[in-house]
C-alpha cells in the first residue's frame, strides 16, 4: 500500500519534470524565429550569407540596417496609420456588433431568421472574393488612398455580431423584464442594462478586430498607394530589399516590436478576451 | 446608389444613438424605421454624411491633396533621385509632386483596378508588358500636342524603338524615361582561385559555358552562374537573340520557340543549367544577386536598374568586375535585351496641364542628364548615359553603355504577362529535370500561339 | 401588441447598420463574383460578355486550367489535413499541461501566443530566411541540405509547420478556457477510483471539452481551406519562380493569379465559387458528423 503510493508520487514527480521539459522545448521552438530575426537584423550582409563558418552571433552588433530601413520607410507615420486603423476598426466593429447582436439574441422582429442567415453564411466566405467589388465601391466613392478606404471592409462584422449574440443569449431574462417594468424603452434597456453586461465579449471582439486589422495584407496594398499600415508596407519592402536579408529582418523587428509591447502590457486581456470569445461561440 | 447605402449606414448609426440618449420612460419617438432601409434616412442622409466623412478621414491622412501631382512608380530605389528631379520642377513651377511607390507585383493590380474606375495616378510609369492595353482602352493621355509645342522635348533624341513602344496609330502615350541593358558581372577572386581567365570582350557563349563549368564546384556549393526559369530578360533571352532566334515574331502573333536558332539557344541554356548552375530549388530561394554576393556563383547577368541596390550592398564592393555579354560564335552577334520605361499621363486627370508639364520636365535633356548623373538609371536621352557611368567609382560600368549598340527590345505583346509567366512555369520542369526540353518547347509554342490568338 | 411593434422597430434599428453593411460589403460582392463567373470580363473590368458555363467547363474539362485547379484543390485539402489536426493535438496537449499546477503558466501562455501578433509579412520573411537551403539557420545548424520551401515534395509540409507555429497559441488559449470549466471533483473522483491521468484525459477531459474541439475544428478548417497569405508571401515571391509552387498553391492563390495577374476575372470568380462549394460541403459534413462525437450537456 505504502510503496504503491510512493510509486505514484514518484512517477507523478517524473511526469511533472517531463512536462516542464516539453514546455521548455516548445517555448524555445516558438521563440527561435523571433531570436533569429533579431540576430540577423544586427548582421552585415556578408555575415548573413556566410556559411563557412556559419554566423549565429554577429561579430559587432551594428545598427546600420535599422538606419537604412528607417531612412526608406517613415515608421512613425506607419505606426500612426496602423494605430488609427486599429482604433477605427475596433470602434466600428464593437458598436455595430453590440447593437445587432442584441437584436438577434433578444428581439423578435420581421425577417430576423433571414437576416441572421445572412450573418452566418458570411462567416464561411473567403474575404478575397469581396476585394474587386469592394474596390470598385471605394473607387466610385472617390475614396481611394484614404483612411476611409482602409476602414471600409471592416465597418461591420458578421463574426462580431455572432459573438455578441451568443453573449447576450447567456444572460438571464429577468434583468430586462425588471427594467421594462420600470418604464425603460428597449433602447434604454439595451444601453443601461444589457450592453454593460457583455463588456467582456466587447473586449474580446475588440482584440480580435485589432489583431485582424493589424494582419491585413492584400486590401491595403490594392486600395491605397501612400497611406499604408505597417503590415502592408512591410510586404512592399520585401521587393525592395530582396538582396538584403538583414535589412528585411530589421524592418520586421521594427514592425513587430510595438505590437509585442502592446501585447505584453495587455496580455491578460488578450488571453481572457479570446477565451471569452471562444467560450461563447 | 452605393454612395447612398454607405451614408445610410452611417446615418442609421447616428439615428440609433440619438434614440438612446433620452431618459428611461420617454417614448419611442417616430417610426421611421418601420419599413426598413429605405425610409430611415432619406432626409438624414445629406445632413449626416458630411460630418461622418470628417470623422472617417482626419486631415492628417488626406493624401490625394488637390493641386499636387500624384506620381506612381514601382521601384523604391529610384524614388530619392526622382524626387530630387521633381523638387526642381516644384521650384520652377510651384506645383508640388508626390511620388508613391507600389512594388511591381501590386503595382499592376493597383493600376488595373484604378484604371477600371478612372482613377489612375496623374503621372505613372509604363512598361512594355502593359502599355498596349492601356493605350487601346483610352486610359492614357495623347501627348502629341504637348510634344509639338514643347521647347524642352526632343523625341528624336530617344531611341526609335522606345518611342514606338509608347506609340499607337501615330499618337504618343509615353515619354521614354530610361533605358536598361544587361551586362555580365564576375567575381575576380573566384576566377583567380579556379585559375580561369576573367571575361573579355571577345568571349563567345561557348567560352562563357566553359568558364562556368570550370568554376563550378557543386560539392562545395559553388557554381559558375545562375539563371532561374524566370530570369528571362536578364538571362536566357539574351542568348536567344544572340543566337539569331526570337521569343515572339515581329507581328506579335506567333511564338518564336519553334525557330531553329531559338531551339539552339535553349539547348545551350539547358547545358548551362545542367552543368554550371545551382539546383532549381536554390535558384528559387535566392535571387542570383544574393548568390553572387555570397560567393556561391562566380558570374551573374544583371540589369542596369540593379546598380543602386548594389551600391548599398558591401558584398559587391570588392573584387567584382563588369563585362560585355558574350557573342555567338555562329552568328557573330551580341545581344543585350533592352527595355525602357515610359512616363505616361492619365487620360482623365484633372491636372492635365500640370501633369504633362511634369512629364515634359522628366523627358528634358537636363533632367535626363541629372537622372543619369545621380545614378538613378541610364537615361533614355541619347548621349547622356556617359554621365551615368560616372555615377560610381566602385565599378567600370562602360559595358552597359556599349551594350546599347547591341540592344534588342524586350519581347512583348498586348498581354505579355499571360504567356510570359506560363513559359516560366513550363520551363521550371525542364530546369528541374522532370520534363524534356524539346517537348516543353513544343508545348510552349502551342500555349503561346493560343494566348496570342486570344489577345 | 405595442411591445411587439416596438420590438420590431428596435430590432430593425439595431441590425440595420450591420445588415446594410453586410449586404453592401459582402453579399453584393459575392453575388457579383458569382455573376462574373458566367462571363468573360473585358480589359479593366469593362464589357462583360456572357459565356454561360464556359468557365466551369474549362474547370472540369481538364487541360492546363483544369489540371491546375484540381491540383490546387488537392493542395488546399492536404494542407488543411496537415495543419488542423496537428495544431489541435499539440495545442490540446499544451493546454492540458498548463491547466495543471505549473509554475510560469503566464509566461508559457504569452510565448505560445506570440506568433499570432506578428504581421504575416514578417512571418513570411523570417521563415523564408530560417528555411533557406543555402544560408538558413535550420540547415546550417543541423548540417543538412533540405530545400524546405522549394522541393515540391516537402514545401507543403513546411508551410504547414509555419501554419501550426502561427496558430498553436490561439487554439491553446481556447482549449485552456474550456478546460477551466471542467469541475475539479470529476478528476478527484476518478483518481480515487485509480484512473491514470491518461485514462482521465480520455474519459473525462475529452468528452467535456468536445464542443470546444468541435468549434476550433470547424473554424480552423474553414481558415485552412482559405490559406493565402503565407503562399502569397513565401511561394509567390522572387522573380525566379518556385518549382514547388504548382504543388503548394491553394485555391485562393489560384484565384488571385487568375483575377489579378492574368486579369481573367471570370475564371478567377469561377475558382472562388468552386472554393465556396468546397467549404460548404466540408462544413456540412462536420455538422452532421458532430452528432457522433460531440457531447453537449
Amino acid at each position: 500500500m505504502k510503496t504503491k503510493a510512493g510509486n505514484v508520487e514518484k512517477s507523478s514527480k517524473l511526469g511533472r519534470i517531463l512536462v516542464y521539459i516539453i514546455l521548455l522545448i516548445v517555448s524555445f521552438t516558438m521563440l527561435v524565429p523571433f531570436l533569429w530575426m533579431v540576430l540577423t537584423a544586427f548582421m552585415t550582409q556578408t555575415e548573413s550569407t556566410q556559411v563557412n563558418p556559419f554566423v549565429i552571433i554577429p561579430a559587432n552588433w551594428q545598427l546600420n540596417n535599422f538606419r537604412d530601413v528607417i531612412d526608406s520607410m517613415n515608421f512613425m507615420r506607419l505606426y500612426g496609420v496602423t494605430v488609427a486603423l486599429i482604433v477605427g476598426r475596433v470602434i466600428a466593429a464593437v458598436l455595430t456588433a453590440t447593437l445587432a447582436g442584441y437584436a438577434f439574441a433578444r428581439l423578435e422582429f420581421f425577417g430576423k431568421k433571414v437576416l441572421f442567415t445572412i450573418v452566418v453564411v458570411q462567416l464561411m466566405i473567403p474575404s478575397q472574393i469581396f476585394i474587386i467589388p469592394q474596390f470598385q465601391m471605394v473607387q466610385s466613392l472617390g475614396q481611394l488612398d484614404t483612411f476611409f478606404a482602409l476602414m471600409f471592409p471592416g465597418l461591420v462584422t458578421a463574426f462580431g455580431t455572432f459573438l455578441l449574440r451568443q453573449a447576450y443569449l447567456g444572460l438571464p431574462r429577468d434583468l430586462e423584464e425588471a427594467a421594462i417594468l420600470d418604464g425603460c424603452n428597449i433602447g434604454q434597456v439595451f444601453l443601461f442594462v444589457m450592453a454593460p453586461l457583455v463588456k467582456a465579449s466587447m473586449v474580446a471582439l475588440g482584440i480580435f478586430t485589432a489583431i485582424f486589422a493589424y494582419r491585413e495584407l492584400l486590401w491595403p496594398l490594392i486600395v491605397n498607394r501612400t497611406l499604408l499600415p505597417l503590415s502592408a508596407a512591410l510586404a512592399s519592402l520585401q521587393g525592395q530589399f530582396v538582396t538584403h536579408f538583414p535589412r528585411l529582418m530589421a524592418a520586421a523587428v521594427l514592425a513587430t516590436i510595438p505590437m509585442i509591447i502592446i501585447y505584453l502590457i495587455f496580455q491578460k486581456h488578450f488571453v481572457e478576451g479570446i477565451a471569452t470569445a471562444g467560450g461563447k461561440l | 446608389m452605393k454612395k447612398k447605402l454607405i451614408s445610410t449606414i452611417i446615418a442609421a448609426t447616428l439615428v440609433a444613438s440619438t434614440f438612446l440618449l433620452g431618459a428611461c420612460g420617454g417614448n419611442d419617438g417616430d417610426t421611421a424605421a418601420d419599413t426598413g432601409n429605405e425610409t430611415v434616412t432619406e432626409d438624414e442622409t445629406d445632413d449626416a454624411a458630411p460630418p461622418a466623412d470628417d470623422v472617417e478621414e482626419p486631415d492628417d491622412f488626406e493624401t490625394g491633396t488637390v493641386g499636387t501631382i500624384n506620381v506612381g512608380i514601382w521601384d523604391s530605389n529610384q524614388r530619392p533621385g526622382l524626387q530630387q528631379i521633381a523638387d526642381l520642377f516644384t521650384e520652377e513651377t510651384g506645383i508640388p509632386v508626390e511620388i508613391s511607390v507600389v512594388p511591381w507585383g501590386e503595382y499592376w493590380t493597383m493600376l488595373e483596378a484604378a484604371a477600371a474606375g478612372g482613377d489612375l495616378p496623374d503621372v505613372m510609369w509604363m512598361h512594355s508588358n502593359e502599355i498596349q492595353r492601356y493605350m487601346d482602352n483610352g486610359m492614357l493621355m495623347n501627348l502629341n500636342d504637348m510634344i509639338a509645342a514643347s521647347d524642352l522635348l526632343d523625341m528624336s533624341a530617344f531611341p526609335a524603338g522606345l518611342v514606338e513602344l509608347y506609340q499607337d496609330n501615330g499618337n504618343q502615350y509615353g515619354i521614354p524615361k530610361d533605358i536598361d541593358t544587361i551586362a555580365l558581372w564576375y567575381n575576380i577572386e573566384m576566377f583567380d582561385a579556379a585559375g580561369v581567365d576573367t571575361p573579355t570582350e571577345d568571349w563567345t557563349w561557348e567560352d562563357f559555358y566553359e568558364a562556368a563549368v570550370a568554376l563550378t564546384d557543386a560539392d562545395n556549393g559553388i557554381w559558375g552562374t545562375s539563371w532561374a526559369p524566370g530570369d528571362n530578360q536578364v538571362g536566357y533571352w539574351n542568348v536567344i537573340y544572340s543566337f539569331g532566334g526570337y521569343v515572339i515574331n515581329d507581328a506579335q502573333d506567333a511564338s518564336g520557340f519553334d525557330n531553329p536558332e531559338t531551339i539552339r539557344a535553349m539547348e545551350f541554356t539547358e547545358r548551362l543549367v545542367r552543368n554550371a548552375m545551382p539546383p532549381v530549388e536554390i535558384q528559387a530561394e535566392n535571387e542570383k544577386s544574393v548568390l553572387f554576393g555570397a560567393g556561391s556563383i562566380a558570374m551573374t547577368t544583371e540589369g542596369a536598374w540593379m546598380i543602386p541596390a548594389f551600391k548599398e550592398n558591401e558584398a559587391f564592393h570588392e573584387n567584382v568586375g563588369v563585362a560585355m555579354l558574350p557573342v555567338d560564335a555562329v552568328t557573330g552577334r551580341r545581344a543585350s535585351i533592352e527595355n525602357g520605361l515610359g512616363w505616361s499621363v492619365a487620360a482623365n486627370t484633372d491636372m492635365a496641364e500640370e501633369a504633362m508639364a511634369l512629364v515634359e520636365w522628366f523627358g528634358s535633356e537636363a533632367m535626363q542628364r541629372m537622372q543619369a548623373e545621380l545614378g538613378v538609371t541610364m537615361a533614355a536621352f541619347e548621349g547622356v548615359s556617359d554621365d551615368w557611368v560616372n555615377n560610381t567609382d566602385l565599378w567600370d560600368l562602360t559595358p552597359y553603355v556599349e551594350l546599347l549598340d547591341y540592344a534588342v527590345q524586350r519581347p512583348y505583346s498586348r498581354n505579355t504577362t499571360v504567356w510570359e509567366f506560363t513559359i516560366n512555369d513550363m520551363l521550371m520542369e525542364v530546369w528541374a529535370g522532370t520534363a524534356d526540353l524539346h517537348e516543353t518547347l513544343d508545348a510552349i509554342v502551342v500555349m503561346m500561339n493560343d494566348a496570342l490568338a486570344n489577345e | 401588441m405595442a411591445r411587439r411593434k416596438s420590438a420590431n422597430l428596435w430590432g430593425w434599428l439595431f441590425v440595420l447598420p450591420t445588415i446594410i453593411g453586410l449586404i453592401v460589403l459582402n453579399i453584393y460582392p459575392m453575388i457579383r463574383t458569382i455573376w462574373q463567373s458566367f462571363h468573360r470580363v473585358g480589359d479593366f473590368g469593362l464589357g462583360n460578355e456572357f459565356v454561360g458555363m464556359d468557365n466551369y467547363e474549362r474547370l472540369f474539362a481538364g487541360g492546363i486550367f483544369g489540371a491546375e485547379i484540381w491540383q490546387a484543390a488537392a493542395n488546399t485539402i492536404f494542407y488543411t489535413l496537415l495543419e488542423v489536426p496537428l495544431s489541435i493535438v499539440i495545442a490540446l496537449i499544451l493546454a492540458v499541461f498548463l491547466n495543471g499546477k505549473i509554475r510560469g503558466r503566464t509566461t508559457f501562455r504569452v510565448i505560445f501566443f506570440l506568433p499570432m501578433i506578428v504581421a504575416p509579412a514578417a512571418v513570411a520573411m523570417v521563415w523564408r530566411w530560417l528555411f533557406n537551403t543555402e544560408f538558413g539557420l535550420i540547415n546550417n545548424v543541423f548540417g543538412i541540405r533540405v530545400s524546405w520551401l522549394s522541393n515540391p515534395n516537402i514545401a507543403l509540409f513546411s508551410l504547414a509547420i509555419i501554419g501550426i507555429w502561427s496558430v498553436i497559441g490561439y487554439n491553446m488559449i481556447l482549449f485552456l478556457a474550456s478546460l477551466q470549466d471542467v469541475p475539479r471533483d470529476y478528476y478527484e473522483a476518478a483518481s480515487i477510483d485509480g484512473a491514470s491521468p491518461i485514462r482521465q484525459f480520455f474519459s473525462i477531459t475529452l468528452p467535456l471539452i468536445s464542443p470546444m474541439i468541435f468549434f476550433v475544428t470547424v473554424t480552423r478548417v474553414i481558415a485552412g481551406l482559405q490559406i493565402f497569405d503565407s503562399i502569397f508571401m513565401i511561394m509567390g515571391m522572387g522573380t525566379g519562380g518556385n518549382p514547388a509552387l504548382p504543388r503548394t498553391q491553394s485555391l485562393v492563390y489560384i484565384f488571385y493569379r487568375y483575377a489579378f495577374i492574368n486579369r481573367n476575372w471570370g475564371m478567377g470568380a469561377t475558382v472562388v465559387v468552386f472554393l465556396l462549394v468546397l467549404i460548404a460541403l466540408v462544413t456540412a459534413v462536420q455538422m452532421i458528423a458532430q452528432k457522433k462525437w460531440v457531447h453537449y450537456n
